[in-house]
């Protein structure tokens, strides 16, 4: 297939030319061979060799032979294309020769260094320079492309190279995004307290250069932001940032620091590389730029996210910590007013989802909400939200009514008469509660507990009406009459079910909510006997625990399933036993045996149990002819409740489903009838108390919605960004939960005083102390309150921005390598045992202990160093030299004997490498100031009582050496950053074999990456010093303002073209293109290449069945004519 | 069946971004593999066509090598992926043809994987000598 863009002058005329490079090539390959070889092939008009093609002899032989011999295609066999394309093709232009007419073998990187035996290597030589040839014959000249730059640089990672590079840029004239992913620049130089070989103040020749980056016209700084996505070439690049959510307004913020001291989350420092704590709220360090807090958040703490009403549980907790337990109890009530029943009675799902269960036991939440509920009442005034209240008519926003007087009822009718709506809840029986009222015995919730969370909610003005019930005294019509401009159904689940085995009318037969109902309505009860209690749901057991109160003989729970069934909750079926219940597992009534009308005993069956049921339960099973007889004076029913919904009729004709609960929307909890909601039991049939208030606050915000006509849909089911790991959860000390006391048993009956006494406040205090804080911020805003400036904003989110650069500088620096990877020096196991990094803080006047090196509150007088900690070891897989380690444990041992000249320091190391500028003359001086250095690599660290031991092989006496000291500090390497790969993938950059980037070619460029406008600066490269990573900083910089200042850079003309001849309009390499470079021409039928979109890398052509997309310089011809000359002489 | 002095051919096809350039880094390091690959630089792998693998095997080739990048790693995107379905298109094809499908090998490796690139080399020459030669001459149009 013949192309259109036939090459100027028809006739191919190649010349090729052959290079020795010295020896490289000429050793392994007989250079005079490959020349003959090349004359004999076809269209070559000569080939020559040449000691050094690339020179510049070398080159005029090439210009000479286009000019005088009309060579019209060139071939160089040389070193990589890599590295010399752009040379030669520089050579061809200057001939007057389009430069794409020049194709390379790489006859060195990939033939002469690589192969051994000189006849093999000649042969492949042979083979390389065929390929070349047969390309180069059909390779068409290309026009040069040539694109405008945008005047704008992207810097990525502000430490001291990135900073340099953006001064240098800017100060240049170029407008630099500086993007630092930290809340502050500075990085790990920041860090540091003395600088070798001057022992210059790190912070004070850092700190006014990062003031200059934050002062300068031309540099716009993105701190505690991340390059998201870069797409684009050189000139012009499209980037994305991520302003990552500080949570503070920093145009307000004014750095006063007020915030932390009332913040109540402690997290380790990680400035202070662990040696100290910060808040939740905090600045990096006080010269930190910009001089602006952030609130760290990672996510929603697992026990919030799992609790139905939402609790801000880690908030409360935290707040204990710090002893303010009326700001606990107010944050608890915001999404739950019972905070003193659920503190009693809650199933506390918030707790089976503790990330503290995953290392000793769950954080006992329960037991601290019932403490703040105790203990944060203190002053009214300030647990009751701040909300003016007021009754009736004075409310402006309508007339709400709820009926059922229970938790979800309640819940909803507290949060909307705080809203201002004017609110009364219906209640059918004469006290309200609901089930907490009537359902539970008071020696698990006592009476005045419920009262003092009822007393909490009509503090709000809300109107109760007792002895009222929908059906008898009023209908959901007449409410809607009488002004109520929604009704929220809460009328729970009192129906009772029945065993329907015979002899069930009889005497003595009880149902057990009936039972309980009648013990908390004060009626009297008389008990004689041996009771039987059937079922295992809590209602069971509270039924079984008030007989044993009442006076019962003997009390037996029959159960159908076994203990690990059972609904109720463990903790009190275990009381239960303790206070005498029996429990009879496994077994039926099949029949209630009767005497005279009167209970005498049940006739029973026993059960195996059998494959899970849709509950996840094992069901029961009857065995055949196992029955057996238990005897019994009288038998309680408790075997599950579910709604009464007598009051559903015509007018009010709600739909029902068919478990006999009423039909509402999951989500707004709406019924078929406009502006009436449901929730609680009535919806869900018997559930939890907690699920309960969700109801209700879930209705409170429908009801709120639909009186102000807005969508009750819209942004109500959002996806929590709930913490799923703790790091180093691992490694953290275990400490047990402390353990609630509880009246013994002997003081429990008879009577019905609570059984469980709550926490003292010692015992609360440390309690909260165990919580992970898994959220870091815990959203307790108490930070809010104290802010001056009102720069505290919960609810701001990240911000993605997007800008045009033309070059891109990489400045991402380094990770300390992690010296728990060699668990033999101890390091996380003994804390004398300590890095190089955490040794400057420790050093640093602005570190932990103000410049004093202190080590478990003492001075060690004896001090050892250990050099190359993960560096020139194979065995952790760097293989490097981290090159600054030498001197910077040089520096800390004089720093210490400056501090010291007491201290006895040693230093263990390989080779001390001191190649730099000042380097030997100081590693001289501190050798005289009387540091030992002892050439060994320790082997193993022990503790002997408050001190370490350094066992050592010295190399040079040949004697193993143990040395007693009292503090050991490893010079941990310098490792790539740990999210070099990801930055690697951003960019497409390539890694080396020691994971940093790489960047063009090891010594002559230094600072390109393979790819054109991308630099790289610092540490992110390779191991470096301040001043090696400033001077690549500087060459990185001045390599970035090349282009912009050109204004116009060359990008390749590799695109592809469509045959419009061919084309079928098949539209398959549409869809293979990253690009969208291809588009569908609807009026031609046939596909089209937007040139300037197109990459050039071809995946169309290996798509297109008709062969019609034609790949600029990689067509198929040329590809088919490389691989026939590769084998033409196979066989 | 192969006699001691017969010398496989492999071509192989390398990315210009990653493979390419880690075969010029076991080069720069001077790690040895046997000499009976030619490389044919393209920009990315998925340039490749099958049919360029099936013509390489028609003209005599015992081995056909595809390097590209790392998953992710990919200068264009998603070139590799393409190149590893086209491979495998390729190796039911060649099975088809009765050419072992082994003959056929792609391997990610990437501008810093100069030792890996000489292993990979060394051990699929091993692999294609084992097999032996070529055993058919396909006749493509």
């Amino acid at each position: 297939m013949k192309k259109k863009e036939k090459g100027a002058g028809g006739d191919r005329k190649i010349g090729v030319y052959v290079c020795h490079c010295g020896v490289n090539i000429a050793a392994t390959v007989d250079v005079s061979k490959v020349v003959k070889f090349a004359a004999s092939l076809p269209e070559v008009v000569i080939a020559r060799d040449y000691s050094y093609v690339c020179s510049d002899p070398g080159q005029r032989l090439i210009v000479e032979d286009i000019e005088k011999l009309g060579v019209n295609r060139v071939v160089t066999a040389i070193c990589s294309p890599r590295l010399h394309e752009p040379t030669f093709r520089k050579t061809l232009e200057e001939a007057g020769l389009n430069p794409y007419c020049l194709e390379i073998a790489n006859i060195r990187e990939q033939c002469s260094w690589v192969h051994d035996d000189e006849t093999e290597a000649t042969e492949k030589a042979k083979r390389l320079v065929a390929s070349a040839v047969a390309r180069s014959a059909l390779l068409e000249p290309m026009d040069v492309r040539e694109v405008p730059v945008v005047p704008e640089a992207l810097v990525i990672g502000a430490g001291i190279s990135g900073i340099q590079t953006a001064l240098d840029i800017a100060d240049a004239g170029f407008k630099v995004h500086l993007v630092e992913k930290d809340p502050s620049i500075g990085g790990h130089m920041a860090q540091l307290d003395k600088t070798f070989p001057t022992l210059d103040c790190s912070a004070c020749i850092l700190t006014p250069k990062m003031v200059e980056v934050e002062r300068h016209p031309n540099i716009q700084l993105y701190a505690y932001s991340e390059v998201e996505e870069i797409d684009g070439y050189v000139g012009n690049f499209t980037v994305k940032i991520r302003r990552k959510a500080p949570y503070v307004d920093w145009v307000k913020c004014n750095a006063c620091d007020e915030c932390t001291s009332v913040c109540p989350v402690n997290v380790s420092n990680q400035f202070d590389m662990g040696l100290s704590s910060r808040k939740a709220i905090y600045r990096a360090f006080p010269q930190a730029v910009p001089n602006k807090f952030v609130i760290q958040k990672t996510g929603v703490p697992p026990c919030r996210a799992t609790c139905p009403a939402g609790v801000n549980v880690q908030g409360y907790i935290a707040l204990i910590t710090c002893g303010k337990y009326q700001e606990a109890l107010a944050l608890e009530r915001e999404a739950n007013p019972f905070a003193s029943v659920c503190g009693r009675v809650c199933s506390h799902p918030c707790e089976n989802e503790c990330k503290r269960g995953e290392l000793d036991q769950p954080i006992a939440i329960r037991h601290l909400k019932r403490f703040i509920a105790q203990e944060g009442r203190g002053s009214q005034k300030q647990t009751s939200p701040p909300k003016k209240r007021g009754t009736g008519n004075s409310r402006k926003k309508g007339k709400v009514a709820v009926v059922g007087a229970g938790p979800a009822g309640l819940t909803a009718a507290r949060d909307l008469a705080s809203w201002g709506y004017s609110v009364s809840v219906f209640e059918a029986e004469k006290m309200v509660g609901g089930m907490l009222a009537l359902g539970i015995p008071a020696f698990r919730l006592p009476r005045e507990a419920l009262q003092e969370d009822i007393d909490y909610i009509t503090e709000f003005g809300v109107e109760l009406v007792t002895d009222s019930a929908l059906g008898r005294e009023f209908t959901v019509p007449e409410l809607f009459e009488q002004g109520h401009r929604a009704i929220f159904l809460a009328t729970g689940a009192y129906g009772e079910r029945k065993l329907g085995v015979p002899g069930e009318k009889a005497k003595g037969v009880f149902y057990a909510l009936d039972l309980l109902k009648k013990l908390n309505t004060g009626r009297s009860i008389k008990i004689k006997g041996r009771m039987v209690v059937i079922g295992g749901g809590n209602a069971a057991v509270d039924a079984a625990r008030s007989l044993v109160r009442l006076g019962a003989q003997e009390v037996t729970i029959l159960y159908r399933r076994s203990r690990e069934e059972m609904p109720a909750y463990s903790e009190e079926v275990k009381e239960a036993e303790a206070e005498g219940v029996r429990i009879h597992f496994l077994g039926i009534p099949v029949r209630i045996l009767t005497k005279d009308g009167q209970v005498v005993g049940l006739k029973c069956q026993k059960m195996k149990l059998g494959a899970p049921d849709e509950s996840g339960r094992r069901r029961p099973i009857p065995l055949e002819g196992s029955h057996f007889q238990l005897d019994a004076d009288a038998v309680v029913v408790a075997i599950g409740e579910y709604p009464d919904l007598s009051f559903v009729t015509k007018k009010a004709s709600l739909d029902v489903t068919s478990w006999g609960t009423l039909v509402a929307d999951p989500v707004t909890l709406e019924t078929n009838m406009p502006g009436v909601f449901a929730g609680g039991d009535v919806v869900s049939g018997p559930a939890t108390v907690i699920e309960a208030i969700a109801a209700g606050r879930r209705v409170a915000i429908s009801i709120d919605r639909f009186v102000k006509g807005v969508d009750l849909r819209e942004g109500r089911e959002v996806n929590l960004q709930v913490v799923t790991e703790v790091p180093g959860l691992a490694h953290r000390p275990k400490r047990d939960r402390i353990a609630e006391s509880r009246l013994p048993v002997k003081k429990r009956i008879p009577g019905f005083a609570e059984v469980t006494l709550g926490y003292s406040e010692k015992e609360a205090v440390e309690e909260a102390g165990r919580c992970l804080n898994c959220g870091i911020c815990c959203e307790c805003r108490e930070c809010e309150r104290v802010c001056e400036p009102q720069a505290i904003d919960h609810a701001l989110r990240d911000e993605i921005v997007s800008t045009q650069v033309g070059t891109i500088v990489v400045a991402t620096g380094f990770d300390q390598f992690d010296a728990q990877v060699k668990p033999e020096l101890g390091y996380s196991q003994y804390e004398n045992v300590i890095t190089g990094l955490e040794f400057e803080r420790l050093s640093s006047p602005s570190g932990p202990t103000a410049g004093k090196i202190l080590v478990a509150g003492r001075e060690p007088k004896d001090v050892a160093f250990i050099l190359c900690v993960g560096s020139r070891d194979e065995t952790v897989g760097n293989e490097y030299c981290s090159r600054v380690c030498c001197m910077a444990t040089t520096k800390q041992a004089h720093l210490i004997k400056e501090k010291n000249p007491e201290a006895n320091v040693t230093v263990f190391y390989t080779d001390v490498r001191a190649f730099g500028k000042g380097f030997e003359e100081f590693y001289v001086r501190v050798k005289e100031e009387g540091v030992v250095y002892r050439r060994g690599n320790p082997s193993e660290i022990y503790k002997k009582g408050e001190r370490l031991v350094v066992r050592a092989e010295d190399t040079l006496l040949g004697q193993t050496v143990e040395l007693e000291v009292d503090l050991v500090v490893l010079a941990a390497g310098m490792t790539p950053n740990a999210n070099t790969e990801g930055v690697a993938n951003l960019l497409r950059l390539g890694c080396s074999a020691d994971g940093f980037l790489m960047e063009a070619h090891p010594k002559l460029r230094p600072v390109e990456t393979a790819i054109d406008g991308i630099y790289l600066a610092g540490c992110c490269q390779g191991p470096k010093d301040i001043p090696d990573a400033v001077a690549q900083a500087k060459g990185a910089a001045a390599s970035a303002i090349a282009p912009m200042a050109r204004g116009r850079v060359r990008i390749e003309p590799i695109t592809a073209v469509i045959d419009e001849d061919l084309c079928s309009g098949c539209r398959l390499c549409e869809a293979v293109c990253e690009y969208g470079a291809l588009s569908f021409d609807e009026d031609k039928g046939i596909m089209t290449v937007n040139e300037v979109l197109c990459k050039g890398c071809g995946a169309c052509g290996a798509t297109c069945p008709s062969g019609c997309i034609f790949m600029r310089h990689y067509s198929d011809e040329q590809i088919l004519a490389q691989i026939g000359a590769i084998l033409s002489h196979v066989r | 069946m192969s006699d001691k002095k017969w010398k496989p051919q492999i071509v192989g096809f390398a990315c210009n971004w990653c493979t390419y350039a880690g075969a010029d880094l076991a080069g720069t390091s001077r790690l040895k593999y046997p000499a009976n690959l030619s490389l044919v630089r393209v920009m990315c792998t998925g340039r490749i066509d099958v049919s360029h693998i099936l013509a390489a095997f028609a003209r005599g080739a015992d081995g056909v090598f595809v390097g590209g990048c790392h998953p992710g790693d990919c200068h264009y995107l998603s070139g590799n992926f393409k190149a590893q379905a086209r491979v495998a298109l390729a190796k039911r094809l060649l099975a088809q043809f009765g050419i072992e499908p082994e003959r056929l090998y792609l391997e990610w490796i990437s501008a810093g994987e100069g030792t890996k690139f000489a292993d990979v080399i060394v051990q699929f020459t091993e692999r294609v000598r084992e097999l032996g030669p070529n055993p058919t001459h396909l006749e493509l149009g």
